[in-house]
């Protein structure tokens, strides 16, 4: 597995949609979830919280936010040693407007050890 | 005010002349002093040289003096101060600086004394510091002045020299000038018959020497800058008085100023010069000492030794202006000087030959006496005369001293609380537990905590905490912290120095922990209480706030990591205390009860019912297999995470947290960070503690904090810990491993990969004395324990033994141990490899034979151990073993999950142990444990697949969650 690659930050604004303000993402994984299951992991027991879909045209897309990538923090929170639900609370705080994430890339990730391979 | 100028005025020009003729007098009954000394010295030499361990024989008198000077300089030099006699009669007060050798980063010291690990829960606490304190001088009797003069007049002021003197030393006397003459004269000194250099010491004499037992390097240094300053004479005495004029006579001074000294460093300073630039460095050097952590004062020290020498070449850059009275930093060691030499200024003018210290007696007297600062400085001269002093601490006891220390805890004033609390922490501190109680029967518990409630100031709430982390070693005590203090420990110290905030505010990044000793002390006494029992466990537990704050706090020093101090320390040992039975005592437990059949509605359960029943770790091993053969054809790759660990509705918060996984990634995380042996032990401990237990039935937390240590790679930290050079992490991770190998795919990998360093423990274990890292009887027992564990119903782990060479080392162990427990331990094993068939034939190609592995048992083994039959038992539950008589054999066997009755500290084992009654195990636990005599060894040995000591991929399970955000 490689090795881990400079995370990146990502701002996304909250859009409101009647009474909620959203991300446009959802979100999977947690401590609480089995890894083996997630589909976009490299290291199959990583329990980490991953971005499994994004809404077209939603305030995470906007903001560059992809699928497959793995939350790191969430307005500095650590999100690499939550459950599902403490991660999901954390991103949809009614009091924040906006989100600010600390997300590692797979894509880049991959780019990189192919880059180191060849 | 202006009374004041007119009258001190006047008075300077008396108290000048006065002191001088003062003056001549001392400088007469110093020389004779000289002398006299000079005389001792030279025959007594020897011993002093000796005591201070680095003077030549050959030397002259005055170098050796002047070495041992220096040396007493450096901070920590505690064996040539405490060689050195105190001479009663010294002429000059004493200023005494002590700290505790032990700590070197607080004024406070704590010295902590540690019991073992798995046994020791706690800690010992401390002790205490010391303080500067003025001695109080006999011969007056108490006038009760209050003239403005006397308590402003005294340029020196405030607290020490002040109020003491000048109501205790000088009834109705000249009071104003009393301290001035004591400046005075030790302005004087320069210009008096001796020379100042080298020699000068040694004709200083005995004042001199005796004085540095108290006042360490202060007084040295600050001596020997005085001497430098020849030609300031004038100038100094002039000092004093401003001071007066300066309306400082305010008794409310009392409060700010911690310390005498601190007071006359700025009287000289500000009040009377307008010196404003006061050197900083002095003038903190001067203010912190009494006060500050021994790190400062290290550093102190250092300055006034270099000063010493050069003092006279630079320290004068004071402008010429201020030149006179200048020298601030010199009116604080001027002021120490003058408690330094007050005495003989005193002494002459009095005309008695001596001084005495007051009796303690008259000391606890003056603890009632109506002027505050007095009492003040009573106390603080009883913290001082209690610094490691049992005698002193018991007579103060006897005298019914603390009561009325007690009881100024709730003074108005802020310095007699301060005073009193600095005492009571040196009187609590020690083995010594009479004065605990005592403190206990006057209500000083809950004296302590109103005063920490109420105190804002720091240095009060160190000394209060400190004192109750002191209370806190001694076990009646306990209970008796939880009632009062628990509530406000929690709320005024641990959690909002944890860092840990309830609602966290979103914007801002969490707040990292402070590890401030106020912190550390609150938590130092957290753990000692926590290791009282169940009722104390389940207080804690319950407490508001106190493990989400815990768990921040080590959350917190992992992510900075920063896990190696004593506070992570103490944290950690709590959360390990919390953690031990956790299963059984949480609210709702006992709907749980580990005689519950396995899981409801399970077939396989019930066919197994009969195993389970026969003891813990075979009910365990049922049911782990039960669960294995839910799944697909008996495959022993579970994944328990999905299986177990029950959908929670929200975060978990309070005692939950002591056993969520999170708490495994955060051992885990301790266990591969700190260097802290204590706090390496304490982590592997709590997962031996969560990882124990028959608690799977109430939601398999222990099934799934098993796996989970797995998943998190936990076990390499685990193994690598074995190679660890301190005895009890080596044992505490051999028990942790045995817990763990509960799990059958742990064990697998366990034997795999630990049996190597199991094995070369062992083996360390019988080097004799080797490099002096011969372990323990308990570890070599919880070692062999684990060999036990893993080796049994696991032909591949048995084989692993064989490959690690484990049999010559057994063989070994059971022949030549001076250990029963050893012995027999071993030997359990050794059976435990013979009942394989398979590995008959290697056994005795490798030369070995039956008699091996039976005769050694046969020889010490418990009684119907000898058949490899029933021989799993016989490690296992050792507490059944005790019941039945064995007491020599598994006594002190590792207690898997159930340690005794309540205690998961080694105190509390070791005094079960001393009481001989250890063996009482709790009734629930006894029937568990109980072996069924018609029970089988069922190898179970799982085809090893090819194993990673990190854990594989789980098989898939449930739909994972996927959550729009």
């Amino acid at each position: 597995i490689g090795e881990p690659v400079p995370p990146q930050r990502v701002e996304i604004h909250k859009l409101r949609q009647g009474e909620n303000l959203i991300l446009g993402f959802s979100i999977g994984g947690g401590i609480d979830q089995d890894p083996s299951q997630n589909p976009f992991s490299e290291d199959k027991t990583d329990k980490g919280i991953y971005v499994t879909r994004v809404s077209e045209g939603g305030p995470a897309e906007i903001a560059g936010l992809q699928i497959g990538d793995k939350i790191m923090q969430v307005n500095g929170w650590d999100m690499t040693m939550v459950t599902h639900d403490q991660a999901r609370k954390r991103l949809t705080k009614r009091s924040e407007e906006v989100v600010r994430l600390l997300v590692t890339r797979q894509s880049l990730q991959k780019a990189v050890q192919q880059s180191m391979l060849s | 005010m202006e009374d004041c100028d007119v009258h001190s005025a006047a008075s300077i020009l008396a108290s000048v002349k006065e002191q001088e003729a003062r003056f001549e007098r001392l400088t007469r009954a110093l020389e004779q002093e000289r002398r006299h000394v000079a005389l001792q010295l030279e025959c007594a030499q020897q011993p002093v040289v000796g005591s201070s361990g680095m003077v030549g024989n050959g030397q002259p008198v005055p170098m050796a003096w002047q070495q041992l000077v220096l040396q007493e300089q450096s901070p920590g030099s505690q064996a040539s101060l405490a060689t050195m006699p105190e001479a009663p009669e010294v002429l000059e007060e004493t200023v005494t600086v002590e700290e505790d050798p032990g700590t070197p980063t607080s004024h406070i010291s704590i010295i902590t004394s540690e019991d073992g690990t798995t046994r020791r829960t706690e800690t010992k606490v401390t002790k205490t510091v010391k303080t500067v304190t003025t001695r109080t001088v006999r011969q007056v009797p108490l006038g009760p002045d209050g003239l403005p003069l006397l308590d402003g007049g005294s340029p020196l002021g405030p607290f020490a020299d002040g109020p003491l003197d000048r109501h205790f030393l000088r009834g109705g006397g000249p009071a104003a000038t009393l301290s001035r003459a004591y400046l005075s004269s030790r302005s004087g000194f320069p210009e008096g018959p001796e020379p100042r250099d080298g020699p000068n010491y040694g004709s200083l004499s005995r004042g001199l020497g005796g004085r540095p037992p108290h006042a360490g390097p202060l007084s040295m240094g600050l001596g020997d800058g005085c001497f430098t300053l020849p030609g300031r004479r004038e100038a100094f005495p002039m000092g004093p008085e401003p001071g007066p004029t300066s309306g400082r006579s305010l008794p409310e001074r009392f409060q700010a100023e911690p310390y005498g000294l601190e007071d006359d460093t700025r009287s000289l300073a500000a009040d009377d010069e307008g010196a404003p630039d006061l050197e900083p460095e002095y003038g903190t050097v001067a203010r912190r000492r009494p006060e500050c952590g021994r790190g400062l004062r290290a550093r102190a020290y250092e300055d006034t030794a270099n000063d010493s020498g050069e003092l006279m070449e630079e320290r004068p850059p004071f402008p010429a202006a201020t030149a006179p009275l200048a020298q601030p930093e010199q009116g604080s060691l001027g002021s120490l000087d003058r408690v330094v030499r007050r005495s003989p200024s005193v002494d002459s003018a009095r005309k008695e030959p001596r001084w005495r210290d007051p009796e303690l007696p008259e000391v606890l007297a003056m603890l009632r006496h109506p002027v505050d600062p007095v009492k003040a400085n009573a106390a603080a001269y009883l913290q001082h005369l209690c610094f490691e002093n049992e005698g002193i601490k018991r007579r103060v006891r006897q005298l019914r001293g603390l009561p009325l220390l007690v009881a100024l805890l709730d003074h108005p004033r802020a310095e007699v609380r301060r005073r009193a609390c600095g005492a009571l922490r040196n009187l609590s501190y020690g083995r010594d537990t009479d004065n605990k109680a005592a403190i206990r029967d006057c209500g000083g518990v809950p004296a302590l905590v109103r005063l920490l409630r109420a105190a804002r100031d720091n240095e009060v709430r160190e000394l209060v905490t400190g004192t109750l982390w002191n209370l806190s070693s001694y076990e009646p005590l306990k209970m008796v912290i939880i009632d009062h203090g628990l509530q406000t420990l929690t709320h005024e110290v641990i959690v909002p120095h944890s860092g840990w905030e309830r609602e966290p505010n979103e914007d801002s990044k969490p707040r990292d922990a402070e590890w401030t000793t106020v912190f550390k002390n609150t938590s130092g006494c957290l753990r000692n209480v926590s290791s009282d029992g169940v009722e104390a466990r389940r207080r804690l537990r319950e407490c508001d706030g106190l493990v989400d704050a815990l768990l921040h706090a080590l959350q917190s020093a992992v992510g900075r990591k920063d896990t190696d101090n004593k506070s992570v320390e103490n944290c950690v040992c709590i959360m390990r205390n919390l953690s031990y039975h956790v299963h059984k005592e949480v609210p709702g437990a006992d709907r749980y009860q580990e005689a519950e059949p396995g899981p409801p509605g399970s077939a396989a359960g019930s066919q197994r019912r009969k195993r389970d029943d026969a003891s813990c770790f075979g009910g365990k091993k049922a049911k782990e297999e039960w669960f294995h053969q839910g799944k697909k054809g008996g495959e022993m790759d579970q994944n328990f995470d999905t299986l177990d660990l029950p959908k929670r509705t929200g975060a978990a918060e309070g005692f939950e947290l002591l056993y969520q996984p999170e708490v495994v990634r955060l051992y885990l995380s301790l266990l591969t960070e700190s260097r802290n042996f204590n706090t390496l032990e304490a982590a592997a401990g709590a997962l031996q503690n969560l990882s124990a237990g028959n608690w799977m039935v109430r939601n398999q937390w222990a099934t799934y904090i098993r796996a989970s240590v797995r998943k998190e790679r936990g076990l390499p930290v685990l193994v690598e810990l074995l190679q660890s050079e301190t005895d009890k992490v080596v044992r505490a991770v051999a028990i942790a491993l045995r817990n763990l190998s509960l799990d059958l795919r742990n064990k697998d990998l366990i034997g795999s990969y630990a049996m190597a360093e199991l094995v070369r423990n062992l083996r360390n274990a019988q080097a004799p004395a080797h490099l002096g890292a011969r372990l323990e009887e308990d570890t070599v027992v919880a070692i062999l324990n684990t060999i036990h564990e893993i080796v049994s119903d696991s032909l591949d782990n048995a084989r692993s033994l064989l490959q690690a060479q484990g049999v010559p080392t057994l063989v070994a162990l059971v022949a030549s141990s001076l250990s029963v427990r050893e012995a027999k331990a071993a030997s359990h094993v050794l059976q435990a490899v013979w009942s394989y068939k398979e590995l008959r034939g290697a056994l005795q190609r490798d030369g070995w034979t039956k008699a091996r592995f039976q005769s050694a048992s046969m020889a010490k083994g418990p009684k119907g151990a000898l058949s490899p039959g029933c021989f799993d038992d016989s490690t296992l539950p050792l507490v059944d073993k005790n019941l039945d008589g064995e007491k020599s054999a598994s006594r002190d066997v590792v207690p898997m999950d159930a340690l005794g009755p309540d205690g998961y500290t080694t105190l509390e084992r070791r005094e079960r142990r001393a009481l001989g009654s250890d063996s009482i195990g709790e009734a629930s636990e006894t029937e568990l444990l109980k072996p069924d005599p018609g029970r089988k060894a069922t190898p179970t040995g799982p085809s090893r697949p090819s194993v990673r000591l990190v854990d594989a991929v789980g098989d898939a399970k449930p739909q994972p969650v996927d959550s729009w955000v």
